[in-house]
């Protein structure tokens, strides 16, 4: 793997823009996003709905193509989605393999390019990290919603990425169990010093992940606001989230979030 | 194992008991109405002469081996359609204009091109039950969520492992519907063909019974018939949970 340390940012967006014609009518779904994602960097993107948070985040990871403008992981222009880069899906359901075990969905990205053995130890490797693994023979629609969510994000692991791009993968979970896996994926981001774009729809979720967190406004979606979270590492449910930092950044992304919805 | 169902059972004995019944008291006289008594007898002697295994396993084999060539060929177009578009833009006019024809009425053709064989019953096997198999593998294929394409490209698998490890086994329910109704349809063509143009097998028999006058011989291939419809279904039925069980 080419290790390009002369590039500092692990993502760039330079004036990306997307837009397709709906019926005749061009659609316009992302407008100039210039952005910069540092290496190892934790970066949450939050907006209201319809402001092409998943949209930009499909392009960020190659699934979907820009129409206007250039995208770069490590330095490479993204067309297809690259290696090192991998996207976890909020509708865990539909992502996972329901016909195979926990460990065969852990192992899908891994078949074809290691050997069993080899296949076997980063299966183990990654359901540990997210403490699966007890649940390896079971099968997805045995599991609560946060566990399978879990298996997904321990398939992502599992590839050994520089960047997980998420996209709200909370957003269907209860409260409780939310919390539990955002410690677990902070856990992930200091263990693995991975760089995550992580996208949702509540405040305090970005604040309480994120190193950065961009607004978006839209449609179509533009970059409102890049907000810099200065909460110290590690953080935790209790104390973090009654620093007065918290509170000022939370209300920080609030403002800007009703400033974007007023454009 | 599944219960024998008690009181479907005596359903069943009950009307060959009212069968028999109407036939021995005079009350219904047709002249080639046999009893049940006479069709179980002729059993006994066709299943001792052998005709009768012979018959079936002609019937059996050629259903098969139809079957099994059109679920292939069916399968292969299914999963090619099913995944490209220009595949479909291409063949879908063609296959749209195939599909309606009743698979029988491709029989004269048949009979011409490969006479009086083996050959003329599976051409018409497989261009009747290839299409069910084609239908459902397409249709599968199609309707594979478009969540499990995106986890396949950003998973980086390749085309031959997308079809392989991620859209069959995610299509197989539909796929094995295709074939069972395949099978049925094959079993279907089958018998006619063999009554019209292969002189063998079970539709052969009931024919060539029907014409030597001996209804309850011919009774009895019809039976068979109806007996190795059940027998093929279950059969398949127990091959497709197994493998469901173990997809990709």
């Amino acid at each position: 793997m080419a290790e390009r340390s002369d590039v500092p940012e692990i993502f760039r967006a330079d004036g990306v823009g997307l837009e397709f014609s709906l019926q005749g009518q061009p659609r316009r779904i992302l407008e100039d996003i210039n952005l910069g994602i540092k290496r190892g960097e934790f970066f949450t993107i939050v907006g209201a709905s319809g402001t092409g948070k998943t949209t930009l985040l499909r392009v960020l990871g190659g699934l979907q193509k820009a129409t206007g403008g250039a995208v770069t992981f490590r330095g490479q222009p993204v067309a297809e989605p690259p290696e090192g880069a991998v996207v976890v899906f909020q509708d865990y359901s539909h992502a996972l393999l329901q016909w195979r075990s926990v460990a065969r969905n852990v192992a899908l990205g891994l078949e074809g390019r290691l050997d069993a053995a080899a296949q076997a130890e980063r299966v183990r490797a990654s359901l540990r990290m997210v403490g699966l693994e007890k649940n390896a023979a079971d099968y997805p629609w045995q599991l609560s919603g946060g566990m399978q969510q879990r298996v997904q994000i321990a398939r992502a692991l599992a590839l050994g990425p520089e960047a997980m791009l998420m996209d709200e993968p909370f957003g269907a979970l209860d409260a409780m169990t939310k919390a539990t896996l955002q410690d677990e994926v902070l856990r992930v981001h200091a263990e693995t010093g991975t760089t995550f774009v992580f996208i949702t729809h509540d405040i305090e979720e970005a604040v309480y992940l994120g190193d950065r967190i961009a607004v978006l406004s839209g449609p179509p979606g533009r970059i409102h606001t890049l907000i810099e979270v200065p909460l110290p590492r590690p953080r935790n449910q209790i104390e973090t989230r009654q620093m007065p930092e918290f509170l000022r950044c939370r209300l920080a992304v609030y403002d800007a979030i009703q400033a974007a919805g007023r454009r | 194992m599944r219960q024998l169902n008690l009181s479907g059972t005596l359903t069943i004995l009950l009307v060959l008991a009212v069968w028999e019944a109407a036939i021995r008291s005079g009350l219904v006289t047709y002249e080639y109405l046999p009893a049940p008594s006479a069709i179980l007898v002729a059993s006994w002697t066709l299943l001792r002469s052998g005709e009768l295994a012979a018959q079936t396993l002609h019937t059996i084999g050629a259903v098969l081996l139809g079957w099994a060539i059109a679920s292939v060929v069916g399968l292969s177009l299914g999963l090619a359609l099913g995944y490209s578009r220009t595949v479909r833009t291409y063949l879908e006019a063609s296959l749209e204009l195939l599909r309606p024809l009743p698979g029988i009425a491709f029989l004269p053709v048949a009979l011409l091109i490969f006479n009086f064989s083996l050959s003329t019953e599976l051409a018409v096997m497989i261009f009747a039950s290839v299409w069910p198999v084609l239908i459902n593998t397409m249709g599968g294929i199609m309707s594979v969520a478009t969540r499990l394409h995106d986890v396949a490209r950003t998973l980086r698998l390749t085309p031959a492992r997308t079809v392989t490890r991620l859209l069959i086994p995610a299509a197989a329910p539909s796929i094995i519907v295709g074939c069972r109704l395949g099978l049925g349809t094959a079993l279907v063509m089958a018998i006619i063909a063999e009554m019209l143009g292969n002189p063998h097998g079970l539709g052969y028999a009931v024919v060539s019974e029907l014409q030597a006058m001996q209804p309850e011989r011919m009774f009895v291939y019809v039976l068979a018939i109806g007996f190795l419809a059940l027998a093929l279904n279950a059969a398949l039925v127990a091959a497709s949970r197994l493998m469901l069980r173990n997809r990709g």
